[in-house]
C-alpha cells in the first residue's frame, strides 16, 4: 500500500497471505516481530522463559486470529505487542508477581508515539507499571545500534565460546556450573569465555572504552589448566 | 598477581551478577591479591570501570536475545495446535476446525473517501479474502458433517468449490497487486443483507466479483453479473456458488482501459434471456 499502491510487503498484506494458508507468510511476520514482542515481555517479566512462551502465544493467536486484525485501526506491531502484554500480564497475576518497572517503550510498539501508547494503555486502563521515560531519540539509536552489533558478533562466534557466553550472562551459571552443564574441564571453560569476551571487547570497543595495549588472546594451549 | 591474572579475575567475575562487587568487598585471599594489585594499577582500575559499565549492558542485550530455536518451536506449536488454514487444509485434503471469532463473516468495510483511501485498498482486499475463506472453511466443515453413500459424492463437489474458490482467492492477490487496481463496493439494492466486493484491472482486464447473502437460485434462473460503462450494459458472468459465497472471476474485455464512472450489478435473470435490463439485487460503482 505504499504511496496508495499495493505493497506485498506491507505487514497488512503477508497477514493476508497467512490467513489464506502460508506458513511462509507466517514465518515472515515472526521474523519481523519475534525479536521486540521477545524483548519488551522480557523487560515486563524478567524471566525467559516466560518471554519464550508468551511469545509463542501470541504468534498462535496471530495465527488462530488473523481475521480480527483490523489495519485501519493500527499496525500490527502494535496488535501484536498488546497480545503479548496482556499474556504477560496474566502470567504473572496467576503467580502472584508484580509487572518490573518498565519503560513505556516496554508497552508500546516500536513504531508508536509515547504519548499515544501511553493515552491508549490509560484509556483501556492497563497501565500497570512506569518508570522514567526512555532515552531520547539519538541515545535510543545509538544503543539500537550497539544492540545490534553485539548479538552480530555474538552470532558469529565459534559455537563452542558462544555457548559459554550465553550460559553465563543468560543462565547466570558460574564457570563452574557452566564446565559441569557441557561436561567440559573448566579450564577450558574459563579460556573459552575470555575469547568470546574479548571478541565482544573487539566489536564493541568503541562502546566501551579503549582497547587495552597489553590485552591478548587467550590461547589453546591454556585451555585444560 | 600481575595484570593478566588481574583481568581474567575481573572478567571472570564480571560474568556474574554483582561479582564484581564481589571480589571488590576482598574478603577472600584472591579477593585481596586483586585488591592489592588495583591499588597500585592505574590500567588495571580503569579495566574494572570499564567491565562495571559492559557487563550489565552485556547482561541486559543478551537476555533479551530471541533464542534461535524458538522459531522451529513455535511453528511446531502452531502446527499442532493451531487451526488448520483453508487453502493449506485444501491442499492437505483434510477437514478442518472453524476458524476462531471473527473469521466466518465479512471483515468490516469503509468507504472509499480521502484519506482513507490507501488503507482501504488493502483493507477491501483483506474483507475479500476473508469472505472467501470462511466459505472454504464451510465447505469443508460441511462435508466432514456428512455420513452414508453420499460421502464420496459430496467430496468431489467439496474439492471442485474448494479448487475454484483457492483459484478466486489467487486471483483477488493478483488483480490486487496491480498499480490499477480498483475495489468496488456493492450493496444490496432491496434487501440490505445482500453484500459484494469487486476487484478489478483496467490494463489486464482481470475482474474478481464475490457477494454474500444470496441464495442458489430456482432451476431456470442465474444470477448473472454485468458491468455498465458510458450507458452500455454488458454481461460479465454466471454467479457460481460455493457455501453461502456467489463468485466470478475472469477477464472482461468490457472494463479494458476503463476510466470513465463505471456500474457493476447482480441481476437474478432467466437464463435464456439474452438481455440485462431486469432490476440488479447488487449495485455498485468506482
Amino acid at each position: 500500500m505504499t504511496n496508495g499502491r499495493w505493497d506485498p510487503t506491507d505487514d497488512a498484506v503477508v497477514v493476508l497471505e497467512m490467513a489464506a494458508g502460508s506458513e511462509a507468510a507466517l514465518e515472515t511476520l515472526y521474523d519481523r516481530h519475534a525479536t521486540a514482542i521477545f524483548a519488551a515481555v522480557y523487560r515486563l517479566t524478567s524471566d525467559r522463559g516466560t518471554a519464550e512462551e508468551v511469545v509463542q502465544e501470541t504468534f498462535l493467536t496471530l495465527w488462530n486470529r488473523a481475521e480480527t486484525f483490523d489495519p485501519m485501526t493500527g499496525s500490527l506491531a502494535s496488535w501484536l505487542h498488546a497480545i503479548a502484554r496482556n499474556r504477560a500480564i496474566d502470567r504473572l497475576r496467576a503467580i502472584g508477581r508484580r509487572p518490573s518497572m518498565v519503560g513505556l517503550g516496554a508497552l508500546s510498539a516500536p513504531d508508536e508515539d509515547p504519548n499515544q501508547a501511553l493515552e491508549r494503555l490509560a484509556a483501556r486502563g492497563t497501565v500497570v507499571a512506569g518508570s522514567a521515560p526512555t532515552d531520547d531519540p539519538a541515545t535510543a539509536t545509538a544503543a539500537a545500534a550497539t544492540r545490534d552489533a553485539l548479538r552480530n558478533a555474538v552470532a558469529a562466534m565459534p559455537d563452542d565460546e558462544r555457548r559459554v557466553i550465553l550460559l553465563a550472562y543468560q543462565e547466570d551459571l558460574s564457570q563452574t556450573e557452566i564446565a559441569e552443564r557441557l561436561g567440559w574441564p573448566l579450564g577450558t571453560v574459563k579460556t573459552r569465555t575470555r575469547r568470546a569476551l574479548l571478541r565482544l571487547r573487539t566489536v564493541l570497543g568503541g562502546e566501551f572504552g579503549p582497547f587495552p595495549d597489553d590485552a591478548v588472546m587467550p590461547v589453546s594451549a591454556g585451555e585444560d589448566r | 598477581m600481575d595484570h593478566e591474572e588481574t583481568r581474567e579475575q575481573l572478567e571472570l567475575a564480571a560474568l556474574e551478577p554483582g561479582g564484581l562487587d564481589r571480589l571488590m568487598a576482598g574478603d577472600t585471599p584472591l579477593a585481596q591479591s586483586v585488591a592489592g594489585h588495583l591499588a597500585g594499577c592505574e590500567s588495571c582500575t580503569a579495566e574494572l570501570a570499564r567491565l562495571r559499565r559492559s557487563s550489565a549492558l552485556i547482561r541486559t542485550d543478551l537476555r533479551e536475545m530471541l533464542p534461535p530455536d524458538l522459531k522451529a518451536r513455535t511453528l511446531a506449536t502452531i502446527r499442532a495446535e493451531g487451526v488448520q488454514r483453508p487453502l493449506a487444509a485444501a491442499s492437505a485434503g483434510v477437514a478442518v476446525m472453524p476458524l476462531a471469532d471473527g473469521a466466518g463473516g465479512a471483515a468490516p468495510t469503509t468507504p472509499a473517501t480521502g484519506t482513507s483511501r490507501r488503507r482501504t485498498r488493502a483493507w477491501s482486499t483483506f474483507a475479500m479474502v476473508a469472505t472467501i475463506a470462511a466459505a472454504v472453511v464451510l465447505s469443508v466443515v460441511t462435508t466432514s458433517l456428512v455420513v452414508g453413500r453420499r460421502v464420496d459424492d459430496q467430496l468431489a463437489q467439496q474439492s471442485l468449490t474448494v479448487d475454484a474458490l483457492e483459484h478466486v482467492t489467487t486471483t483477488t492477490f493478483d488483480v490486487s497487486a496491480q498499480p490499477d487496481a480498483e475495489h468496488v463496493q456493492l450493496a444490496g439494492v432491496s434487501d440490505p443483507t445482500l453484500d459484494g466486493s469487486i476487484v478489478y484491472s483496467p490494463g489486464t482486464t482481470e475482474l474478481v466479483v464475490v457477494a454474500t447473502g444470496l441464495t442458489e437460485p430456482a432451476p431456470g434462473y442465474e444470477y448473472r453479473c454485468w458491468v455498465e460503462v458510458g450507458g452500455k450494459r454488458e454481461r460479465i458472468g454466471r454467479m457460481f456458488f460455493g457455501h453461502e459465497l456467489a463468485y466470478w472471476a475472469g477477464a472482461v474485455s468490457a472494463i479494458a482501459g476503463a476510466s470513465s464512472p463505471t456500474t457493476f450489478g447482480v441481476s437474478l435473470v432467466d437464463v435464456s434471456a439474452t438481455t440485462l435490463d431486469s432490476q440488479p439485487v447488487l449495485v455498485g460503482s468506482d
